[in-house]
């Protein structure tokens, strides 16, 4: 079809009387059809439907740093309650003086101590 | 149902989709492809960005796909989508070049026209696709629907939500606006 056809198709198809989908249909028989790239549905579905690689990174991350806390938590804990035990066997009492090694300790024995008199 | 949905219907494949059934809105792109690139590709060339719209329209229609109640057809709820985003980005588009650009929008369109004159063969699809470029966008979109979606008038009308009066007077401003691109080309 030489241009001044294809000029004359365009400025046709919008004329009220024409039929639009003849117009349409003739138009892609000259070539005018529109399409997307090879594997634009697959890159669609991709974009949909796979999680991203960094997401899943993160994910990855706050598990290990979940379970890393865990382990340090009970073992931190476990730790405690042993102290508290081992104290109150060795000084007879949870009180602040026995945390700090002074169960025992008369106020006296403490001026001694640091004195020497 | 899992494996091939080639047969299905709209409905089957929208509820499949919500699902998470990728298989199924795999066939929903498949089946509306040619129809989204004609109005982003007619709209706003063929170019990269245009590939991008394309994308973006199948993406936002799976994320509204629970909001579609069927009450209209599938094919007319993506073209509303496509045609939004495509509006969208001209907007954006047409916001970029006035910050560098000191001229009015007609002399923007006709900057546009002349570009394309310097390109060589006149082939079918680049006729279309210099006239459609020339035109404003707002008589480009009705041409794109008619022209190249076969739509009637009353169906650019539904789909664009304007009154049919408004698209009527707007087919004629963009027939004699087309003539004139024509001319030139």
């Amino acid at each position: 079809m030489k241009p001044s056809e294809i000029k004359s198709l365009i400025l046709g198809s919008l004329d009220e009387k024409t039929d639009p989908e003849t117009a349409s249909r003739k138009l892609e028989e000259e070539g005018v059809s529109y399409d997307f790239s090879m594997g634009f549905s697959k890159r669609v579905t991709d974009r949909i439907f796979s999680v991203p690689e960094a997401v899943v990174n993160e994910i990855e991350f706050v598990k290990s740093m979940r379970f890393i806390f865990n382990r340090v938590a009970l073992t931190g804990i476990a730790a405690i309650i042993l102290l508290l035990v081992s104290l109150f066997l060795t000084e007879g009492s949870l009180t602040l003086n026995s945390f700090l090694g002074m169960g025992n300790t008369y106020d006296e024995g403490i001026v001694y101590l640091l004195t020497g008199n | 149902m899992k494996g091939s949905y080639r047969q299905a219907e709209d409905s089957e494949l929208v509820s499949a989709s919500i699902a998470g059934d990728k298989l199924a809105f795999g066939e929903i792109v498949d089946r509306y492809r040619k129809m989204v690139a004609r109005t982003v590709k007619g709209m706003l060339g063929d170019s990269v960005f245009a590939e991008d719209i394309g994308q973006e329209v199948f993406i936002k229609l799976y994320h509204s796909l629970s909001e579609f109640r069927g009450e209209a057809k599938l094919s007319t709820y993506i073209q509303k989508i496509a045609i939004n985003l495509t509006l969208n980005e001209i907007k954006r588009r047409k916001r970029f070049f006035s910050m560098f650009s000191q001229k009015g929008n007609n002399e923007m369109y006709e900057y546009e026209i002349a570009d394309f004159e310097s390109e060589g063969k006149k082939d079918a699809a680049e006729l279309v696709n210099k006239a459609l470029m020339g035109l404003e966008p707002k008589f480009r979109i009705i041409v794109a629907m008619r022209m190249l979606q076969g739509y009637s008038t009353k169906e650019t009308a539904e789909i664009l939500e304007l009154p049919l009066g408004t698209v009527l007077s707007r087919l004629s401003r963009a027939q004699e606006q087309l003539k004139k691109i024509l001319k030139n080309l």
